[in-house]
């Protein structure tokens, strides 16, 4: 310890020279430093990295396994259009093409007024967009078509207690200069591991040669291991009771392998005799044999329609084919349509469409009759489907059509975003220097900040219309992302307004207003939103009945919007019970009026408090729309769950969820990205005095 | 400060008999006072003894229950256009402040001129850029409060009173919040307004302030008006115990 006479505290000591200003010392840099630092810092951190990683890479893994190899993703693709705006009237669908391209302008334009595109960044997008045109000829350059395999020949196959005639006509849709190929399967007739992967869609006869390779596998397999538990002499054999050893051998009893379907049905070894016929004259432009020696028959389809692929012959092969997509038929249900005089042109009623799913070529000619019987169709019932699937069958099944479909519209989104983006900065750079007074950007600020204001009324005009040149749409046909889309931009922006009036309303000096305003937030948060939408979809028409005139969607809007204001009103009264006294205090003093209290000093500063919850509540709102699903809207979960309903789709609810979520995702995740910029941005920084 | 020719005029505040209780506390007793025009009144005491609310009563912050107090010839009473009258005549800086965070300078300054007293923006402005030079910060008119050091945001908080045009000005303690370094910017600028003939009300611990431009010293103790007198009767010859006391602790 230092005592008094410590020369150190005696001592006075002045210092002239000042110590020189250094740089900091180089701090470790680099990924690996970084890696130290952060993830492997301590022996806890280092295996907690190690876990959380190899769970995650392999949930990834596993993922993108099931992804490719195992989902179905017929229904998300060839639903784009429900999923996307239900069943909006066709003749109008140009105005949400316009929507869509002033969305994108927005973009553009907001983006050249608080953004910046960096170089890299517009090359990705430009690449994204070549990639989704290139992709798609690339994989149908180089991706083989995945074989369908239909059992041909007039004998009856056996497996169990079922029998089946192989289809001597198969009926099927294609497209003028398309090549059709047909082979003798060789490679599948050998064995039941061969034939187990049978790569079939919704034939029922190799479904059936399928099962019962199937089956003789796992039956063989089943007795192996009973044999080993029964063989004696081993330890296991002593650990028996000697009542499970005779269930053991009562169960080996039962247990039969059937003879191997190839052989007992001599699979494959007679010659089949074919004809391709046009599906509208049975006029046959392709006849043959297809013999084992497996030269494939192939033939160019001449003009879009139906074909028949028909088969005779005592035996039976497996066939493989090639440019025989999957199909399907659907029946629609169509209004009546009227002219401008209000005849009928075309009546009401169902007509059906054959469809192929893996690129959405459709045609509505009548299926062909053979002896007054409908020629049985390819028919893809694919989600039957089980095994796995190759990365080809991934890559010319779902991503080359689902790009196809989509990249038309990428390519003008990104156009129209484009121009928005450089439009605004020309007009920054060539407005009058006196405009830009307030920052470099001013001019392109303020117009970006007019468009924005005026984007939702502008989405709510085309989509719905104003009469005349764009007459009102019918809301009964929205659906999908539009309806989803519709429903919170409406119901965001309605209940802005009217939760900041409650919750101005519940701080009121006046008993009368601030009581009401109580009451209807108390009540409004005490009951779930489901009840609303339901006492708007149910109860109000019976109250009054003019007000069942009302369409569902917008009383489903009131509601929503309702319900939101009274969530919104609480947000807001926190934030401005988080402002101090003090700022009224000072308005007060400079001669401030209440009103201009309000709305100039307490109202904004409360406002930027709760950009985070309320950005939360509108992302919230946005997923809450999904209930509206409930109540008979087929929004975007609404037109999921119609979908998986549907037979041709049956059990593919895993890829249908997951592709709306990620659109719920993709929307939340934006919202939540725009927040987060708002909260930093200058003018809407929270500063602290 | 005050000069021959006004003595004679109307007090411009003129407070008689002036009460008010916080619940039962009596935190005002009896307060009766007048203020010349262009005089500069400094107003001290020990802390809690009220004079933050008498201050507050002359704008309406706080409200008196008995008593009178007139501004300018109109009486504070529960007539709104009367209590938003008198606000514009009055402008006042407080302790801490209270800048609005969210508008930059010259919007702060801005605000009340175009709102209140509908000035067009231009003039409006003009007039902020010339009160920000008067206040030695014209550099600063873009900038937001949460930018400024505590002596140039209340320097702000002078020019944003100041943009109203008002005949009186009342501070709150305006220097109590600030670091010693930045008192004496502060004080400079109240120095150059009580110069240029303010009506001022100060609250202050500042005595060096109030030696130099107060034309009257009240101190409060206790809710009541123990003393008054010129600075230099009150910093030489204080008579009230209490006074002694009091100085004898702060000097
Ligand atoms: N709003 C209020 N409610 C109740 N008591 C208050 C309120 N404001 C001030 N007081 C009390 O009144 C007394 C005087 O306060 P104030 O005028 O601020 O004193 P000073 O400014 O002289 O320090 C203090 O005791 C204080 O606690
Ligand atoms: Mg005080």
């Amino acid at each position: 310890m230092a005592t008094r006479s410590d020369p150190r505290i005696t001592q006075t000591m002045v210092y002239y020279q000042e110590p020189p200003v250094k740089p900091p010392p180089m701090l470790a840099a680099g990924p690996l430093a970084w890696l130290r630092d952060n993830l492997f810092s301590s022996a806890v951190n280092s295996v907690l990295t190690l876990l959380v990683g190899a769970l995650v890479i392999g949930l990834i893994v596993s993922f993108i396994n099931w992804v490719i190899t195992q989902a179905n993703w017929y229904a998300v693709i060839f639903n784009l259009r429900q999923f996307m705006v239900g069943r909006y009237q066709v003749d109008a669908e140009w105005r949400l093409q316009v929507m869509l391209l002033v969305i994108a302008f927005t973009i553009g334009a907001a983006l050249a007024a608080w953004g910046r595109i960096s170089r890299f960044f517009a090359l990705m997008i430009i690449a994204v967009v070549a990639l989704a045109f290139v992709i798609p000829v690339a994989i149908r350059a180089v991706g083989v078509m995945p074989p369908t395999y239909l059992t041909a020949g007039a004998t009856e196959l056996q497996s169990g207690s079922s029998t089946e005639t192989p289809l001597p006509n198969v009926g099927f849709i294609g497209q003028a200069g398309e090549t059709i190929s047909l082979q003798l399967a060789l490679d599948l007739s050998a064995d039941d591991e061969a034939l187990r992967t049978l790569h079939s869609f919704g034939d029922v006869a190799a479904n059936l040669l399928r099962a019962s390779a199937e089956n003789r596998l796992t039956n063989a397999q089943r007795i192996a291991v009973i044999n080993a538990q029964l063989a004696e002499d081993t330890p296991n054999y002593r650990t028996l009771t000697a009542n499970q050893r005779t269930t053991l051998e009562a169960d080996l009893g039962r247990l039969v392998v059937p003879d191997p379907i190839a052989e007992s049905l001599a699979l494959n070894q007679t010659p089949i005799n074919f004809r391709i016929l046009r599906g509208s004259t049975f006029e046959p432009i392709l006849e043959g044999t297809l013999a084992a020696d497996g030269t494939a028959a192939t033939i160019a389809l001449p003009e879009d329609g139906w074909y028949i692929l028909e088969t005779t012959g005592d035996g039976i092969g497996l066939l493989e084919t090639y440019g025989i997509y999957p199909h399907l038929q659907r029946d629609f249900s169509r209004l009546e349509e009227l002219d401008e005089a209000g005849n009928v042109v075309n009546a009401a009623g169902r007509y059906q469409q054959y469809v192929r799913m893996t690129d959405g070529f459709l045609t509505e000619e009548i299926r062909p009759r053979i002896d007054g019987r409908d020629v049985p169709m390819m028919i893809i019932i694919d989600n039957q489907y089980r095994g796995d699937r190759t990365l080809n069958d991934y890559l010319v099944l779902y991503l080359g059509p689902f790009l196809e479909i989509i990249n038309d519209a990428l390519l003008w989104i990104v156009i129209a975003a484009g121009v928005g983006y450089i439009g605004l900065g020309l007009i920054n750079q060539y407005a009058p220097v006196e405009a830009k007074k307030r920052g470099s950007r001013a001019v392109a600020q303020r117009t970006a900040t007019w468009l924005l204001l005026a984007l939702p009324v502008l989405m709510f005009v085309l989509a719905y219309g104003v009469g005349g040149f764009l007459p009102l749409t019918d809301t009964r046909r929205w659906g999908g992302l539009l309806l989803t889309v519709m429903l919170s931009m409406v119901g965001i922006i309605a209940s802005f307004p009217l939760g900041v009036l409650l919750a101005l309303g519940r701080r009121s000096k006046l008993p009368v207003v601030s009581t009401a305003c109580t009451l209807y937030i108390e009540f409004v948060r005490g009951v779930p939103l489901i009840t609303v939408l339901f006492m708007a979809q149910l109860l109000v028409p019976l109250v009054n009945p003019q007000l069942a005139e009302v369409d569902n969607v917008f009383r489903a809007m009131v509601g929503i919007t309702l319900f939101s204001a009274a969530y919104l009103a609480e947000n807001v009264r926190g934030g401005l019970q988080a402002i101090p006294p003090g700022q009224e205090e000072a308005a007060k003093a400079v001669g401030l009026s209440g009103w201009q209290i309000t709305l100039f000093v307490t109202l904004p500063q409360a406002l930027r408090l709760v950009i985070p919850a309320l950005v939360g509540q509108f992302i919230s709102l946005f997923k809450d729309t999904s209930l509206v699903a409930i109540v008979g809207l087929i929004d975007l979960t609404g037109i999921s769950q119609a979908t998986v309903a549907q037979t041709e789709f049956l059990g593919l609810r895993r890829e249908v969820y997951i592709f709306i979520t990620l659109i719920y995702f993709g929307f939340s995740y934006i919202m939540a990205a725009l927040s987060r910029r708002l909260e930093a941005s200058g003018s809407g920084a929270a500063r602290r005095v | 400060m005050i000069d021959e020719a006004t003595v004679a005029r109307d007090p411009i505040i003129k407070c008689e008999g002036v009460n008010k209780w916080f619940g039962e506390f009596h935190v005002l007793r009896d307060i009766s006072v007048d203020v010349l025009p262009q005089e500069v009144v400094v107003i001290i005491g020990p802390s809690g003894s009220g004079k933050s609310t008498f201050i507050r009563c002359i704008n309406r912050l706080e409200e008196h229950q008995e008593g009178k107090i007139v501004v300018d010839n109109m009486e504070l009473s529960h007539d709104v256009r009367n209590i938003a009258a008198i606000r514009r005549e009055i402008g006042m800086v407080f302790q801490q402040f209270n800048l609005f965070p969210h508008l930059t300078v010259l919007q702060n300054i801005t605000l009340a001129p175009i709102q209140v007293r509908r000035w067009s923006r231009d003039k409006a402005e003009a007039k902020a850029r010339e009160l920000l030079e008067r206040v030695g910060i014209p550099e600063q008119a873009e900038k937001y409060p949460g930018q400024l050091s505590g002596g140039q945001q209340q320097r702000v908080a002078i020019a944003r009173a100041l943009a109203m045009e008002p005949k009186i000005m009342l501070f709150d303690e305006p220097t109590s919040a600030l670091d010693p370094e930045m008192i004496k910017e502060v004080l400079d600028v109240m120095k150059e307004l009580a110069t240029s003939g303010m009506t001022m009300l100060c609250v202050t611990h500042e005595m060096g302030f109030a030696r130099e431009v107060a034309d009257r010293v009240l101190f409060f103790d206790q809710g009541r008006i123990v003393e008054t007198g010129t600075p230099e009767h009150f910093f030489v010859n204080p008579q009230h115990a209490r006074t002694k006391l009091f100085l004898s602790q702060i000097l």
